[in-house]
């Protein structure tokens, strides 16, 4: 196994708050290889989003409080300079965001912010910064790019928006590129373009993708590896196909059967009744036991260890492989 | 039988555009532009479409909240949009609406029992406050909450829960017809079954209808019995729910269905990419508001407005070339069961058999 490109090593993350400490991130461990794409799914609060801030070195430091590693490259993001991850931030790794019209500026046209990072990363004069950003506009599938490039982005629509963002994040050829719902705000005709795009650029470029949704239509269509996440932690990881054909962990199977699915019809849909753990106090054994209909008392006891259950699957249940459960 | 609980005809709202200083007229929206369609009573009719397509409003005109340009609502035979203010208000104890976001349609600063004994008053249906306590409570109950939360405030409560406080209301004054407007778009998934569960298991209990408006194939099929697919302020296809996924024959139904992901990763599809966005509704094309983005789209679609026009069955498709279209790939395959799936209907059983100790 070549060296992986992105490798967390024990990652948590907690906030500060009024109802005390918030444990979101609880022990991450992960790697991703050059090139590969990376699902990272679960519900809201399960972690994923404030993982990839996490990455990035956005999260506030005025409340929050980032441990572990995040080695990029061979380099621990978390101890280098600011400096440098500002040099690494959107030249090495990008990201894009679910409702691109929050994070473009909508005082610059979309031009002028691809330009910014471009002259900001790779030093060129503004002809050819302005060439380049018509380039990758074009490479994003932007008709007429020549006039699109000074245009505002109330101009566009949410779908071009989106991918002035994309095309602004790979505008110097990242390494990695984060994508936090990149398709949730948008209609599934205008969805379906830019995943058809996103499959293209990588297939084209080699940049390896954490594709960080709640949609497991979205992530069977583009990931190879999937981690699920709860309440903070991992409970799940494997290969795409795996994962959905013999999931291991209860909640991967819940979470399974109770997306309504246009290739079925079922009378009633599975789902997990309950909700997540307070994450100011998570319970001292498996954070999914009261909502596991698989549960037994030595669920409670201990938290359980995310291990190979098969080759190159890991879960986080006690119970698991669940072929006897089902039995 | 007696006709149809609801019936839609002509169904128009034009919004007029002002610009300038002194609110020159300079257009109008035609964010519905001529809707037809029915519901039996203990029915549910979907309307699905992407965003601006105008279903929403087709969702509020009904109710009238907002007045319509044009057409007519007709709610057991009698028209709506005929009714003085007083007698409007009379009726809408019989049909109520659930919005999209629990968060914005709760009043923070009353508590759930406070809100749900206003429509009980409103309406007079509990004579005492013993009465009205006991309906609040049966209320709760019957969205699978308790009782005592009648004394908490909505931001106690989350996103799924306040979606079931929502319900709760809605059931409050006994309606006959629920417009659910993106009912469930807001939770997440695993909420999202719950919250479709007990909407179905409250139509079967009470003989509810509902017109269920959301942009989700998937959540639409499986709590319909017919779908309307709506595109750029008109009704472009409706069939029943299994009809229209077995065979979708407008182009544009043809392209919704085949953008939505499927949950299945051995699944390789055909894809169907619409180019484009979807036109201003304030000038929509000419002819086939579709023809822009179709790629079977002919000489005289430029032209010519199609009809929706019923094949005799109840499939309506608004474009009378689909019989010579090649036919729409088949989106329902007929998987083996292999260990794999029985190992995980196993699993799946469980977590419906924990729902039911649950409720």
């Amino acid at each position: 196994m070549t060296e992986a490109l992105l490798e967390l090593r024990g990652l948590t993350v907690d906030f500060a708050t009024d109802d005390g400490v918030v444990h979101a991130v609880d022990g991450l461990d992960l790697a991703l290889g050059r090139g590969r794409t990376l699902g990272l799914v679960g519900e809201s609060g399960c972690g994923k989003s404030v993982t990839s801030l996490a990455i990035m070195g956005l999260l506030p430091p005025e409340n929050s409080m980032v441990g572990g590693q995040v080695m990029f490259e061979g380099r621990d993001l978390l101890s280098l300079d600011a400096h440098l991850i500002r040099d690494l931030r959107g030249a090495r790794l990008a990201m894009i965001f679910q409702e691109p019209m929050t994070s473009l500026n909508p005082a610059y046209t979309i031009g002028d912010q691809i330009i910014e990072a471009i002259q900001r990363h790779q030093g060129l004069d503004n002809a050819a910064a302005r060439a380049r950003a018509i380039e990758v506009l074009k490479l994003v599938r932007i008709s007429v790019p020549e006039k699109r490039v000074d245009d505002y982005p109330h101009k566009l629509s949410g779908g071009m928006r989106q991918r002035a963002m994309i095309a602004m994040a790979l505008a110097c050829g990242p390494q990695l590129l984060i994508a936090d719902e990149p398709t949730t705000a948008l209609d599934v005709t205008i969805q379906a373009q830019i995943l058809d795009l996103m499959r293209a650029l990588r297939r084209d470029t080699g940049t390896a993708i954490i594709l960080i949704t709640h949609d497991l239509g979205v992530v069977a269509e583009m990931a190879d590896d999937v981690a699920v996440m709860y309440a903070g932690q991992i409970v799940e990881r494997a290969a795409v196909r795996d994962l959905f054909a013999r999931p291991e962990h209860p909640y991967t199977v819940g979470l399974l059967g109770s997306i309504p699915r246009l290739d079925e019809r079922r009378e009633r849909l599975p789902s997990i009744e309950g909700r997540v753990p307070d994450m100011t106090r998570p319970p001292a054994g498996c954070r999914f036991a009261a909502r596991c209909p698989f549960v037994e008392p030595e669920c409670r006891a201990a938290p359980p260890q995310l291990i190979e259950v098969a080759p190159g699957h890991l879960s986080r249940c006690r119970r698991a492989p669940l072929s006897q459960v089902a039995a | 039988m007696s006709g149809p609980l609801l019936e839609v005809q002509g169904l128009a709202k034009h919004f007029p555009v002002r610009q300038g200083a002194f609110g020159r007229l300079s257009g109008h929206v035609r964010a519905v532009d001529g809707v037809d369609f029915h519901l039996n009573a203990g029915e549910t009719l979907a309307i699905v479409g992407e965003s601006g397509c105008g279903k929403s409003t087709v969702g509020r005109l009904v109710l009238r909240l907002l007045e319509p340009t044009g057409g007519s609502v007709r709610f057991e035979g009698q028209d709506l949009l005929a009714l003085p203010d007083s007698q409007m208000r009379a009726q809408r104890r019989r049909m109520q609406i659930i919005f999209q976001d629990p968060y914005a349609s709760l009043n923070p600063r009353m508590t759930v029992g406070a809100m749900l004994s206003e429509p009980l008053m409103l309406h007079r249906l509990a004579p005492s406050d013993a009465a009205r306590r006991t309906r609040v409570g049966e209320l709760l109950e019957l969205v699978g909450l308790r009782p005592e939360h009648a004394r908490r405030y909505p931001h106690e409560f989350s996103g799924g829960q306040r979606q079931r406080l929502a319900i709760a209301r809605a059931l409050a004054v006994e309606p006959q017809l629920i417009v659910a407007d993106e009912p469930v778009s807001a939770l997440d998934v695993s909420i999202q079954a719950q919250v479709i569960n007990l909407m179905r298991s409250l139509q079967a209990r009470f003989g509810l209808a509902y017109v269920f408006i959301s942009h989700d194939l998937a959540v639409v099929k499986h709590i319909a019995d017919r779908i309307a697919v709506m595109y750029l302020g008109k009704i472009v296809e409706t069939a029943a729910t299994d009809e229209l996924f077995r065979n979708p024959r407008h182009p544009y139904t043809r392209a919704l269905l085949s953008a939505v992901p499927l949950p299945d990763p051995t699944v390789v599809r055909e894809r169907a990419l619409l180019e484009g966005d979807i036109p201003s509704a304030m000038n929509p094309p000419p002819g086939c508001r579709f023809h822009t983005r179709c790629r079977f789209a002919r000489e005289s679609c430029r032209v010519d407005a199609p009809l929706l026009a019923d094949d005799g069955t109840g499939h309506s498709t608004a474009c009378p070339w689909w019989p010579e279209l090649p036919p729409a790939p088949s989106l329902v395959e007929d998987r083996a069961d292999d260990q794999d799936r029985i190992r995980l209907a196993r699993l799946q059983a469980a977590f419906v058999t924990s729902q039911m100790e649950a409720t």
